[in-house]
């Protein structure tokens, strides 16, 4: 181990790197609803009827194919779960170290059988918890680009 | 009717962070030899070549094309395995089905990882879509993360406990010699003081990536006469898969979910006719990626009730000299060649059957073993190892 903490460099990226991925059908319908109306939209599978997340042709639960009863989500949730990590990880999708990392979450999703991992708002460690409530903030501008980039984070909410 | 199949030969190299000696192809070839000279065979004896890698992680396509030379498997069949951490035991599964099977009588099976190229954590990342988990996913560590959480909130387990079985895993890493990390640890107190990796996580509470290759061989049984009189039969292997759970790959803090692990050990154990494994087989290596998670896996294999294995580490019962002991070798916690850190399991399980594990041997006579994987969301290889069938 090096004697000297290692100082990281941060390199910007300014070449587009476009890439082709169908989504599917299910969760493409999800990421219309995001772009357009910032709206969380998910099936309930047909036999089990409960939210399949993220939408999927086939029930994760039953293993039969969910069926087409869609419905809105709500977008806050309580935490139940929370990591943040300590070292600068390299994320291969973005080509780059992130050295300013979110906590990450598991939430329970309110009226829901979904528990979603997504980043909170809130950096500071001595004010997570578990229970505390959060809302989805959307990205006004530039939607389109899936739900981990047109839901920026989840922030803490007083109710 | 299934022929019968044992362990003729095992041969692993040493595992270190950085191998800048040797290439792939190399490393490979340091476990290949040592495990034909174990079975006293050359590889013109040898049927077929199975070789396990995630190549992914090296970030080189079709390693198995390029090593013919060097894995023994020129001019003859075989295939490669990329399973993710289930890689090392599922050559071995498909080997002795085929052996098994009587399509081949000897088959070399040879598995390695070299971390020291490529970006294994950055290559598990990548295993989320750009569709689906882009930006979400942080390598296995985020996931052993939240394992750590919901075993807290289940169990009572505390930051001691776990501690506890990385000071074990240490203890038999030092006397192993091929283990990578061999730390020396004194108390539990440097494991608490280590580096925050991620939340519960601390840096020793978590495996190494290391390189390392290991090869077995195997042999139909009557092939096994004529080779070694101190056979390791397969008694039975087993692979269950698992989708992710609701909130995580190896984690479920409804606690309402089954584990791939219990359904494995539920089948194999019926079909073998074991009522109580605790009492019947002796010993197990496992794919403990984290401490937190050896403790789960002692429940989940049947070893102790649900929420009680922090108590095994308590009471010493999975130490070298302990009563059921887990991870002589150190295990994964110690030495993590990814590929090929099942194949060491099941290796390390033939040395402690065979009573040649030198330093590391089991205190008790190990007459029976289970040697398990496990990799991406939680999938689950078991094979069952016995002296005599």
């Amino acid at each position: 181990m090096a004697d000297e903490p290692q100082e990281y460099i941060k390199v910007t990226y300014t070449k587009p790197r476009p890439y082709r991925w169908a989504a599917g059908e299910y969760l493409s319908r999800l990421y219309q609803e995001c772009r357009d109306n910032k709206k969380l939209m998910t099936v309930r599978c047909q036999h089990c009827k409960q939210h399949v997340w993220p939408p999927a042709k086939v029930c994760g639960r039953c293993k039969k194919l969910s069926g087409n009863d869609w419905v809105e989500v709500s977008d806050k949730g309580t935490v139940v779960q929370f990591t943040y990590t300590n070292f600068p990880m390299f994320d291969p999708h973005a080509g780059r170290y992130i050295t300013e990392e979110y906590p990450f979450a598991t939430i329970d999703i309110d009226d829901s059988e979904i528990y979603w991992v997504a980043r909170l708002e809130e950096k500071d460690k001595s004010k997570l918890k578990t229970g505390m409530r959060v809302q989805a903030v959307w990205r006004e501008e530039d939607r389109g680009g899936g739900l981990d980039h047109d839901i920026l984070y989840f922030r803490t909410i007083e109710e | 009717m299934a022929r019968r199949v044992a362990i003729v030969g095992v041969g692993q190299t040493y595992h270190k962070s950085h191998r800048p000696d040797v290439s792939q192809m190399e490393l490979v070839n340091e476990a290949v030899r040592p495990a034909l000279a174990d079975a006293q065979l050359r590889m013109k004896d040898i049927d077929a070549v199975y070789v396990g890698n995630m190549e992914t992680f090296e970030g080189i396509y079709l390693p198995d094309h390029s090593m013919v030379d060097f894995s023994g498997a020129y001019m003859k069949p075989g295939f490669k395995i990329a399973s993710g951490g289930t890689t090392g035991a599922s050559i071995l599964e498909e080997a002795f089905h085929a052996v098994s099977a009587g399509i081949f009588d000897k088959v070399l099976v040879a598995a390695f990882e070299k971390q020291d190229s490529g970006d294994s954590t950055g290559a598990i990342t990548a295993a989320t879509t750009p569709a689906w988990g882009k930006g979400q996913a942080r390598g296995a560590i985020h996931e052993f993360a939240k394992q750590a959480l919901s075993y807290i909130k289940h169990s009572g387990a505390t930051e001691e406990h776990a501690a506890m079985v990385r000071v074990k895993a240490d203890k038999g890493a030092c006397r192993n010699p091929y283990s990578h990390l061999k730390l020396g640890l004194k108390s539990v107190d440097e494991i608490l003081s280590s580096e925050p990796l991620e939340y519960p996580l601390r840096l020793f509470d978590f495996c190494p990536q290391s390189c390392g290759a290991c090869a077995i061989i195997i042999a139909t049984e009557e092939e096994v006469r004529k080779i070694t009189n101190k056979p390791v039969w397969i008694a039975d292997t087993i692979c269950v898969h698992q989708e992710i759970f609701r909130a995580g790959a190896f984690c479920d803090f409804t606690d309402k979910e089954r584990y791939s692990q219990e359904i494995a050990a539920e089948r194999i154990y019926k079909r073998n006719g074991i009522t109580n494994p605790y009492k019947e087989i002796d010993m197990a290596e496992v794919y403990e990626p984290s401490d937190w998670e050896e403790m789960l896996i002692y429940e989940l294999f049947g070893l102790c009730p649900r929420n009680e294995g922090w108590k095994l580490v308590e009471k010493g019962i999975t130490e070298i000299e302990g009563e059921w002991p887990v991870n002589p070798s150190g295990g994964v916690l110690s030495s993590n060649p990814i590929g090929a850190t099942p194949t060491v399991r099941i290796a390390e399980c033939v040395l402690q059957i065979r009573g040649e594990a030198g330093e590391h041997q089991c205190t008790k006579d190990i007459k029976t073993a289970f040697a398990t994987a496990l990799g991406g969301p939680n999938w689950t290889s078991m094979i069952l190892l016995k002296r005599s069938l």
